[in-house]
């Protein structure tokens, strides 16, 4: 098994933000022996408030490790109680608490190999996003395919540099966007459904691993579609986010 | 929806606060169906405390209730503590 320091909450300090879309936002930042992750994991976080009131949250890690800080990206949940301070007020020189990294099921590193089968619905994107920068950083041409659902171009994460990304070898990236397509787009307008896995690949007898993320409902309909397909249960690494108040 | 879970992901960093060793590649053998999966594709349900419960047959795996002074956790079936990444015990 894997020995890890444990985890303990550190002071996490914003170096910048970015924002990602009208309703998202990624913090940079800094945390104070930090001990590195994994791509996939995740942190927790807590603010205080001054009466002592806390509130948690889990966020999945945006950057790469090779990075040389932590980023999260944070989605707003209307009348969420943590997400709009992050995404609307938060600013550079704020503190807060994370303790992590966390999660060793929904992870991947170059040297684990492939395929890989990214799938992610809205913000599920983010974890993926951490393990396609960091096959990125080290250059690895591992076949992967990447699948993301957005309901419009507006909510898109990350999409230019997806963009930027994709002429690197072996990487492909497909867009499906369920309600309001950009102008112009002849790709896929629906939901993620069987003949959208078939035409995207591996094929399940290609031993890809699957990574997928998103809602619980979008997650649950993915695996099932995969494993109907064929693909190995075992193989397919599901990360289910879901109504905890934002 | 109304079935609001996630998954076990969620509460990994709670669990390996306490356990220090990291729970969601950790296999867990339902003592009700016999499958055997991990931590991480268990269903969490969220209220006064969480339950995460077997993806195959819903049984209750791991009650954990979070209060002022302690956490406690109630775990029911077998664990095993397995290599990154490994698929069974």
């Amino acid at each position: 098994m894997t020995r890890r320091a444990p985890v303990v909450w550190r002071t996490a300090t914003v170096r910048g933000v970015v924002a990602e879309s009208p309703h998202a936002r990624t913090l940079v930042l800094d945390v104070p022996e930090w001990p590195g992750h994994r791509a996939g994991q995740h942190v927790d976080l807590r603010l205080t408030a001054e009466d002592g009131y806390q509130a948690q949250r889990s966020y999945s890690i945006a950057s790469a490790p090779e990075l040389d800080a932590l980023e999260i990206t944070v989605e707003l949940i209307d009348d969420g109680e943590v997400s709009p301070y992050l995404v609307e007020e938060v600013r550079p020189g704020d503190q807060f608490e994370v303790r992590g990294p966390i999660g060793g099921h929904f992870t991947w590193s170059v040297p684990d190999g492939g395929p890989l089968l990214l799938i992610g619905g809205g913000s599920g994107l983010v974890p993926l996003m951490s393990m396609l920068r960091h096959r990125a950083a080290r250059r690895s041409e591992v076949e992967t395919r990447v699948l993301v659902s957005a309901r419009g171009a507006e909510d898109a994460l990350y999409r230019d540099e997806l963009a930027s990304l994709e002429p690197s070898a072996g990487l492909h990236v497909a867009w499906t966007f369920t309600r309001t397509p950009p102008p112009g787009w002849t790709g896929w307008a629906r939901r993620v459904d069987a003949a959208m896995l078939a035409e995207l690949g591996p094929g399940p007898d290609a031993g890809a691993r699957s990574f997928v993320c998103g809602p619980t409902p979008f997650v649950e309909r993915v695996a099932e579609l995969l494993v109907e397909a064929g693909h190995d249960p075992r193989a397919i690494h599901a990360e289910r986010f879901g109504p905890t108040g934002g | 929806m109304t079935d609001l879970h996630t998954d076990g992901n969620g509460v990994a960093g709670l669990l390996e606060e306490i356990l220090a060793v990291e729970v969601t590649t950790m296999v867990r053998k339902c003592q009700s169906c016999g499958d055997r999966q991990p931590i991480a594709a268990h269903r969490a349900y969220r209220g006064a405390g969480v339950v995460l419960r077997c993806p195959s047959c819903g049984d209750v795996a791991v009650r954990i209730g979070v209060h002022a002074e302690a956490v406690t956790v109630e775990w029911r079936g077998t664990y095993a503590i397995a290599q990154t990444g490994s698929g069974s015990p």
